[in-house]
């Protein structure tokens, strides 16, 4: 276990060097960081001062050597637009994107297991049929119009729900969060179900899926000839199989979640690290933006190794070596 | 059954617990503000966008302010000043400020904070202003006279939007900590600045004009229009800068909202290209493609009614503005018929390069104004870019046409001439901003002499004069409109408020009933 914990890491580090070195050149070619720089008012002789303090007038590879050699000493580059270093002004981030994309894939997960199981055992019955309905819509219907129709529906015509910011936080040590006061709840829950449905649809229709496939295997009828309770004979022996895809799933979404939610985090104004990724490509601010991707690989590729390995204890089959 | 029943009431519980009217800002003296863009940094000498010197504004003092209304340049930090000759400008500060530290306001902090703007590592878009300072000569703490390396008539017009920090904090300071910990001699305070959320500002009692009306301000900046709209409508935000033009109706004829309007001082244009060769180069053809564009229609179709026609490049507020240029009419037979005396009947093609993400409907206005060259045979190929890409394009130089939005934050022209329209020159740093290398030696001369004017009336005159001969002989740019800043507030809080016509939210000047 401990060779293979090993190799997936290597691996990972070649994917975030490649990862790294088309970053770099895909957003030299997407606005000159000089302009941004320099602002409305910058003459040609302003332009190459700037140029020059900056280290942008040096070759591409110098460039990008300097870059990596600051990354591992932990100097990821300031920001163009604020001059903060680009780190720290995504790290601020990360606590408010982290509490939204958890609830979102804890929400997606247990109600989706739980109605893909309920829709599984009665398929035919009136309420599981309109579930599947209604999922459809989850599925097809885009993120970015559940969340402005949350917003018209809860906030503009019953005016129950805030549509905007995370509301009153606390701060813990460096962890600003939203879960300690009520109105930080409140501001999360359109958010959160803007982004669960989605993943919410998907996951309830994988388990209804394989739950309808577990049910009619052989081990499950001979647990119902044994005897069991309907819960054991359920959840402990077919939900089981039917976790694995699942738990895939889970992962792949939560990744997704923490680094790409721009779109809901947009319209909410929710200040986690989407919202900042898109601003950041608006101005051509490059420090942050590789640095961003850099560590939208690094979390992603973390949670498919806890997820590979989190395999062998659901399944105990599967050994790694 | 007795579960499900237990379940539903519990919903039913936490439902109505939730149903609370998503009331306003607590307390009478607290206003809570929405804008469509966040501040960058607390830094003051960092950013000259609108979003950031606009609360930059709120917690430092510039020298020089305009007054809310009318925007003329009134005294602030220095009480008053004059103009000792072409190169020499003394001014004479106030007595009695004092920063939020406590330290007190003098002319070293003046002269600090110049030097500070040279430096491109910390200070980028401001290096123009600090270049502006040759040196400047401390002749008490209260009284200083500044030097410019070549005349610059327009010297104290630029002074509104460079804020004054304090010397002997900031020399102690890291860099990062100016970002996030204004200290400043504004109205206002910082209490609270959550990047991307909010600001929360609290009044100073003891600011040196008095204490502003409204103690506590919570503003928001929300980039989503429907969002923003969404958090007036709800009652979640009392005020609302920038209603999205589609929502407008909606929120005028809202019982519960009053909206604004106010000339904006934005012109968004064309820049021509006047290259010798090309087709552009013949005036009737720059004249053909002006009259070919119907402006009305754009106006109503396109901006919903929310912008107003433009004859010229400066609004009337700018010094150079005058009334005498008058817009050519929309005339596509005309047009026609001026492209065939200059010889062009089959038509040409060119280039239209424009943003998609700066002005509102810039992407449109490009298109349809495409669709009426196309009408009278001029090929247009359209180059759409996201502004990240198309801005430096532009100041590259070298463009057919370009479409530029330019708010002249000086009110003085030659300002605007000398980046946008003086033919580019490296060793002087003119026609930084001529995207389209536009170049005819009497505008360059124009506005060489007129700097040289240094009677205010007289330079006026000459500057009235410039604008006429290169909008009505030169034709160096089609002007489209002026945008319109609106606003939006609540009825119940009673908000008094001037619209600036720098759209800038100066919270000292609200008050409410």
């Amino acid at each position: 276990m401990a060779t293979y914990i090993a190799r997936r890491i290597i691996q990972g580090i070649v994917v975030l060097l490649v990862v790294s070195i088309l970053c770099f050149i895909m957003f030299r070619y997407t606005g000159d960081p000089v302009v941004t720089l320099g602002g409305v008012y910058v003459t040609d002789a302003g332009r190459e001062e700037i140029r020059k303090a900056y280290g942008l007038d040096r070759p591409f590879y110098v460039q990008y050597v300097n870059f990596i050699a600051g990354a591992l000493r932990g100097n990821f580059g300031v920001s163009y637009v604020t001059k903060v270093p680009a780190f720290d002004l995504i790290l601020e981030r990360v606590p408010a994107s982290i509490e939204l994309a958890v609830s979102a894939v804890i929400l997606a997960l247990l109600l989706g297991v739980a109605l893909g199981v309920t829709t599984s055992l009665k398929p035919g019955a009136v309420r599981n049929r309109l579930i599947m309905a209604v999922s459809l819509g989850g599925i097809s219907i885009p993120t970015f119009l559940i969340g402005i129709l949350l917003v018209m529906v809860f906030s503009v015509y019953l005016g129950i729900l805030p549509p905007f910011g995370r509301g009153e936080t606390v701060t813990i040590g460096f962890w600003r969060t939203g879960f300690l006061t009520w109105s930080g709840i409140k501001h999360l829950i359109l958010p959160c179900l803007t982004l669960t449905g989605y993943q919410l649809a998907v996951i309830l229709r994988l388990t209804r899926a394989g739950m309808r496939e577990a049910l009619a295997e052989d081990y499950v009828k001979t647990a119902w000839a044994k005897g069991l309770s309907p819960g054991r004979v359920i959840f402990r022996h077919a939900l089981r199989n039917v976790l694995i895809p699942v738990v895939t799933m889970s992962g792949l979404m939560l990744g997704e979640l923490l680094a790409f939610a721009v779109v809901t985090e947009t319209i909410f104004q929710w200040p986690g690290m989407g919202n900042l990724l898109l601003f950041s490509i608006y101005e051509s601010d490059q420090p942050v933006i590789v640095t961003y991707i850099m560590l939208a690989s690094v979390i992603i590729l973390a949670i498919n190794i806890i997820v590979d390995i989190l395999y062998a204890f659901l399944n105990p089959k599967i050994r790694y070596d | 059954m007795k579960k499900g029943a237990l379940l539903f009431l519990v919903t039913g519980l936490l439902v109505a617990g939730l149903f609370r009217p998503a009331g306003s800002a607590i307390g009478a003296d607290s206003l809570v503000v929405a804008n469509d863009v966040a501040p960058r940094t607390m830094d003051p000498n960092v950013s000259l966008t609108d979003a950031t010197i606009m609360v930059m504004r709120n917690l430092f003092d510039p020298l020089l302010t305009r007054r809310g209304g009318s925007g003329d340049l009134v005294p602030n930090l220095a009480e008053r000043y004059e103009q000792l000759d072409e190169f020499r400008w003394k001014f004479y500060l106030r007595k009695g400020v004092k920063f939020s530290n406590g330290n007190p306001f003098t002319a070293e902090d003046v002269k600090f904070t110049f030097e500070r703007l040279k430096d491109p590592k910390c200070c980028a878009e401001y290096l123009d202003q600090g270049n502006m300072v040759e040196n400047m000569e401390i002749l008490d703490d209260h009284t200083l006279i500044v030097k410019t390396p070549r005349p610059i008539p327009w010297f104290d017009q630029t002074l509104d939007f460079v804020f004054i920090i304090d010397k002997e904090s900031t020399e102690k300071r890291a860099p990062g900590d100016m970002a996030t910990k204004p200290i400043g001699t504004g109205a206002y305070k910082l209490i609270e600045w959550v990047k991307g959320s909010y600001l929360k500002l609290e009044a100073k009692n003891d600011y040196w004009r008095g204490a502003p009306p409204i103690k506590h301000i919570d503003y928001r900046p929300i980039k989503e229009n429907a969002t923003r709209f969404a958090a007036i409508m709800s009652g979640e935000v009392d005020f609302m800068s920038g209603i999205p033009i589609e929502l407008y109706d909606k929120l005028d004829k809202n019982s519960d909202i009053d909206v604004i309007r106010r000339p904006g001082r934005r012109t968004i244009h064309l820049h021509l290209a006047n290259r010798p060769g090309s087709p552009m180069a013949d005036i009737r053809v720059r004249k053909a493609m002006y009259m070919a564009i119907n402006e009305d229609e754009i106006i109503k179709k396109i901006m919903w009614g929310h912008a107003s026609p433009a004859a010229q490049l400066p609004d009337p507020a700018s010094r150079g503005y005058t009334e005498k240029i008058k817009r050519l009419p929309y005339d596509p037979d005309q047009a026609k018929k001026l492209l065939a005396e200059a010889g062009y009947a089959k038509g040409f093609q060119i280039k239209l390069s424009g943003p998609n993400d700066r002005y509102i409907n810039d992407e449109k206005i490009s298109e349809a104004v495409a669709r009426y060259w196309a009408k009278i045979g001029i090929k247009v190929n359209l180059d759409i870019k996201p502004k990240a890409v198309y801005f430096p394009e532009f100041t590259k130089g070298g463009l057919d046409v370009a479409m530029l939005g330019w708010l002249d934050n000086t009110h003085d022209l030659a300002f605007m001439f000398g980046y946008m329209v003086h033919s580019r020159d490296t060793d002087t740093g003119q026609g930084s901003w001529n995207g389209t290398n536009f170049s005819d030696p009497d505008v360059d001369r124009a506005l060489e002499t007129s700097s040289k004017i240094l009677d205010r009336e007289k330079r006026r005159l000459a500057l009235e004069e410039m604008n006429r001969l290169a909008q009505d002989e030169k034709i160096n740019v089609i002007p489209l409109h002026y945008n319109v800043n609106t606003y939006a507030l609540r009825k119940a809080k009673g908000i008094q408020f001037t619209a600036r016509p720098d759209r800038w939210l100066v919270f000292e000047e609200f008050s409410l009933k």
